[in-house]
C-alpha cells in the first residue's frame, strides 16, 4: 500500500508540476494577489488615515478673532473660507460644518464670554461627522487655553477648574485595530489555500475520468484506498506549498515593501507566522480532500469545477457572513471548516491568546475529514456510475 | 486460461449478462463476437474485476476474479475502450507509471518495454509527451501499458476500433505474437473479417447469451451458410427467432 502511494503520489507532483494551469492559479493565488491586495489595501488605510488627519475646517469671519486664528494655526489646522451661501449647502449635505466668528468676538471676549456658531445639520452626519468632531474639539481646546492664560493671569492655579481631569483610555491596541483592518490576510490565505489546489483536485478525480485514464488505472492491483491516498497526499503537498508561499508572499510584503503607516501597526512576528503555519497546514489538506471527493462526481474537468465553485463560494463568504452576523470568538466556531481557522488566525494577528485547544480542534476537524473524504471517494471508485460514466 | 461459467449481470431490468459460459485456452486466440450491446463488454468487464459478479463463475488461470480480483489484475492485461494517456507525460512515463504500481522491476519493465517498442515501432513517439497523440499512437501507449507486468492472458475490448489500417495491422501482428509465446488471447469485436482472420475460436454473442461457439468453418457448417458474415447474422440471431417462434406458438 505505502509503494502504491509513492507511487501515485510522485506521478501525480510530476504531472501536475508540468501543467501550466495548476502552476498559473498557485502564482496568482499564492504569490501574487495576497501581497497585491495587501498592498492595495495599506495604500487604502494610509489614504483614510491622511483624510482623517487633514485638518481643514472652514471658518465664517476669521478676521474677527485672530486669537482663534492663531491657535487653529498652531494646531495645524488650515482654515477655508466657507462658500456664501453654506446655510443651505450644509441643509442640503453639500457643506462641511462651519464656525462662524461674529463680528462683535474681538469686543466680548476681551471683556467677558464670547460667542461663537457652529453650523451644522446634524441630520446630515454623514458628511460632517468628522469635521463637526474636530471644530468642536479645537474650540474646547481654545477655550481651556484662553481661559487658563486667564486664570494664570490672576494669579489662579488652572488645577483649580480642573475638579475632574479625564483621561481617554483605549482599550483596544494598535494590534488589534490593524487586526481589524487587516483581516485579508486570513482571508487570502485561507482562500489561497482552497482555491490553489482546485485545479489539481479536479485534475486527479473528474481529469482521470474525462480522458478515460481511471478504467485502466482502477485495473491496476493495487487497492483504490491506496491510489486515493497517493492522490490526496499530492493534493496536500500541492495546498501546504500554497499556504507556504502565500505566508511568504505576506511576510516579504510587509518586510522588504515600504508601505507607509503599516510597519508600526501591522508586525508579524516568527512565533505568530508558526501559528498560522499550523493552521493552514491542516486546513489545506483537509481542503484538497473534500474538493477531490465533491470533484469525483464530475464526469468531465468543468462539471467538477462547477460543484466544486459552490465550495469555494462557501469558503469565502464566511468571513463576511462571521463579520455580518458578528460572531464572538466562540469554542463552536472551531467546529466548522474555515470560521475556526479564521478565528484562530485573527487572534494571532490580535495578539491574542490561542490555546492548545485552538490548534487542537480544527485539526482534529480536519484529519477527520481528510479520513472521510478518502475513504468515500475509495467507495466511490468501486460504483459502476464512477467508472464507466463518461461525458 | 481464462474460464466463464454462467456468468450473469443485469444493470435495473437490463439482463446485459445471461448466463454466459465459455473457455479462452492458452496459445489460441479467443474472439468474442457479437452485435453492439450483445454483452460483450459487460462479460470482459467482470473477467476484468471493474464490474462485480451478479452471479457465475470467472476465473483467470485458476484465479476466482470475485475472490482474489488483485490476483486477477496480475494474471491478466485489459485494454478497455477507455484508452486515456496523461497527456503531460512521455509514453515513457506513462508505461512505467503502470510498471511501478504493478511492482514490476524497473530493469524487468525495460526489457519488456523494449520489445514492444521493435514490435508496435515506437521508437519516435516514446519520449515525446502523449499530449496530440493520434487514436493509434494512444493505443500503442495504452497496449504496452496494459501488458508491461508481462501477463500470461491478454483481453483486448474492441482493439481495432477507431484505427488506421497501418496501426490495425500493427495490432493483429501484435495479437500473433502474443499467441505464439503461449499466451491466451481474447479479444472482443464486431468486425467479421478480423475474428475470421486471427481467431482459432470464436463465441458468438447475443442478447447476453452465447449462441454459438467454434472455429470459423464449425461456425459456417452450423449455420449452412456460405460465409462467416451469413453466419453471424444467422447464428447471433438464434435467441431472436426462437423467441419469435416461441411467441407465434
Amino acid at each position: 500500500m505505502l509503494a502504491t502511494i509513492v507511487t501515485v503520489c510522485k506521478k501525480e507532483l510530476l504531472d501536475h508540476l508540468r501543467d501550466r494551469r495548476t502552476a498559473a492559479m498557485i502564482f496568482f493565488l499564492s504569490i501574487a494577489m495576497g501581497p497585491l491586495l495587501l498592498f492595495g489595501l495599506t495604500q487604502f488605510i494610509a489614504s483614510v488615515e491622511k483624510k482623517a488627519e487633514a485638518r481643514e475646517v472652514y471658518v465664517q469671519g476669521k478676521d474677527n478673532s485672530p486669537e482663534i486664528v492663531n491657535y487653529f494655526a498652531r494646531q495645524d489646522v488650515t482654515i477655508k473660507d466657507p462658500k456664501p451661501d453654506f446655510r443651505e449647502l450644509i441643509k442640503n449635505g453639500k457643506h462641511d460644518p462651519v464656525l462662524v466668528i461674529p463680528k462683535e468676538f474681538a469686543e466680548k471676549f476681551s471683556t467677558g464670554t464670547a460667542q461663537v456658531e457652529l453650523v451644522f445639520d446634524d441630520t446630515r452626519q454623514d458628511s460632517g461627522k468628522v469635521s463637526i468632531g474636530v471644530l468642536r474639539r479645537l474650540m474646547l481646546g481654545f477655550n481651556a487655553e484662553a481661559s487658563t492664560q486667564r486664570l494664570i493671569a490672576r494669579g489662579i492655579s488652572p488645577q483649580l477648574t480642573r475638579v475632574v481631569d479625564v483621561q481617554d483610555v483605549n482599550l483596544g491596541t494598535a494590534a488589534q485595530r490593524a487586526a481589524g483592518l487587516l483581516f485579508i490576510i486570513p482571508w487570502i490565505t485561507l482562500l489561497g489555500c482552497v482555491s490553489g489546489v482546485t485545479a489539481i483536485a479536479i485534475d486527479v478525480t473528474a481529469g482521470e475520468r474525462e480522458r478515460g485514464s481511471l478504467e485502466p488505472l482502477l485495473m491496476n492491483p493495487v487497492s483504490r484506498a491506496g491510489l486515493v491516498t497517493g492522490k490526496w497526499l499530492a493534493v496536500a503537498l500541492y495546498g501546504l506549498t500554497v499556504a507556504t508561499l502565500t505566508m511568504c508572499g505576506f511576510a516579504l510584503t510587509l518586510n522588504f515593501v515600504p508601505l507607509p503607516n503599516l510597519a508600526s501597526v501591522l508586525s508579524i512576528s516568527p512565533a505568530q507566522y508558526f501559528g498560522f503555519a499550523i493552521t493552514m497546514f491542516s486546513f489545506a489538506p483537509a481542503m484538497g480532500a473534500l474538493q477531490m471527493l465533491i470533484a469525483t462526481y464530475g464526469r468531465t474537468y468543468k462539471e467538477a469545477q462547477t460543484y466544486v465553485s459552490y465550495l469555494i463560494m462557501a469558503v469565502s463568504m464566511a468571513p463576511a457572513i462571521s463579520m455580518l452576523a458578528q460572531f464572538k470568538d466562540a469554542t463552536w466556531q472551531l467546529f466548522v471548516p474555515m470560521l475556526g481557522q479564521l478565528m484562530v488566525i485573527t487572534r494571532i494577528l490580535r495578539g491574542e491568546a490561542v490555546t492548545t485547544i485552538h490548534y487542537l480542534l480544527p485539526f482534529a476537524i480536519n484529519a477527520t475529514l481528510c479520513l472521510v473524504a478518502v475513504v468515500l471517494i475509495s467507495k466511490l471508485l468501486t460504483k459502476e456510475k464512477i467508472i464507466f460514466g463518461r461525458a | 486460461m481464462i474460464k466463464v461459467e454462467n456468468l450473469r449481470k443485469q444493470f435495473g431490468a437490463v439482463k446485459a449478462v445471461d448466463g454466459v459460459t465459455f473457455t479462452a485456452n492458452s496459445g489460441a486466440i479467443t474472439g468474442l463476437l457479437g452485435p453492439n450491446g450483445a454483452g460483450k463488454t459487460t462479460t470482459i468487464r467482470m473477467i476484468g474485476t471493474l464490474i462485480d459478479i451478479d452471479s457465475g463463475l470467472a476465473l483467470i488461470d485458476n484465479v476466482n476474479v470475485a475472490i482474489d480480483p488483485d490476483g486477477a489484475r496480475r494474471a491478466c492485461g485489459l485494454l478497455t475502450d477507455s484508452r486515456g494517456v496523461y497527456t503531460r507525460m512521455t509514453a515513457r512515463e506513462n508505461i512505467r507509471y503502470y510498471a511501478e504500481l504493478r511492482g514490476v522491476e524497473i530493469a524487468r519493465s525495460e526489457k519488456t518495454l523494449a520489445r514492444f517498442i521493435e514490435w508496435l515501432d515506437m521508437k519516435d513517439i516514446l519520449d515525446r509527451r502523449t499530449e496530440g497523440f493520434s487514436q493509434g499512437e494512444r493505443m500503442k501507449v495504452a497496449i504496452v501499458r496494459a501488458l508491461i507486468h508481462e501477463p500470461t492472458n491478454v483481453i483486448l475490448d474492441e482493439p481495432t476500433n477507431g484505427l488506421d489500417v497501418m496501426s490495425t495491422r500493427a495490432l493483429r501482428e501484435l495479437i500473433k505474437r502474443l499467441k505464439s509465446e503461449g499466451q491466451t488471447v481474447m479479444f472482443s469485436s464486431h468486425v467479421m473479417q478480423e475474428v475470421a482472420a486471427l481467431c482459432d475460436e470464436i463465441i458468438i454473442i447475443s442478447h447476453g447469451r452465447v449462441t454459438a461457439q467454434g472455429t470459423t468453418s464449425q461456425l459456417i457448417e452450423l449455420s449452412g451458410k456460405q460465409n462467416l458474415e451469413d453466419a453471424f447474422i444467422a447464428l447471433s440471431d438464434v435467441l431472436n427467432t426462437a423467441a419469435t417462434r416461441k411467441e407465434a406458438a
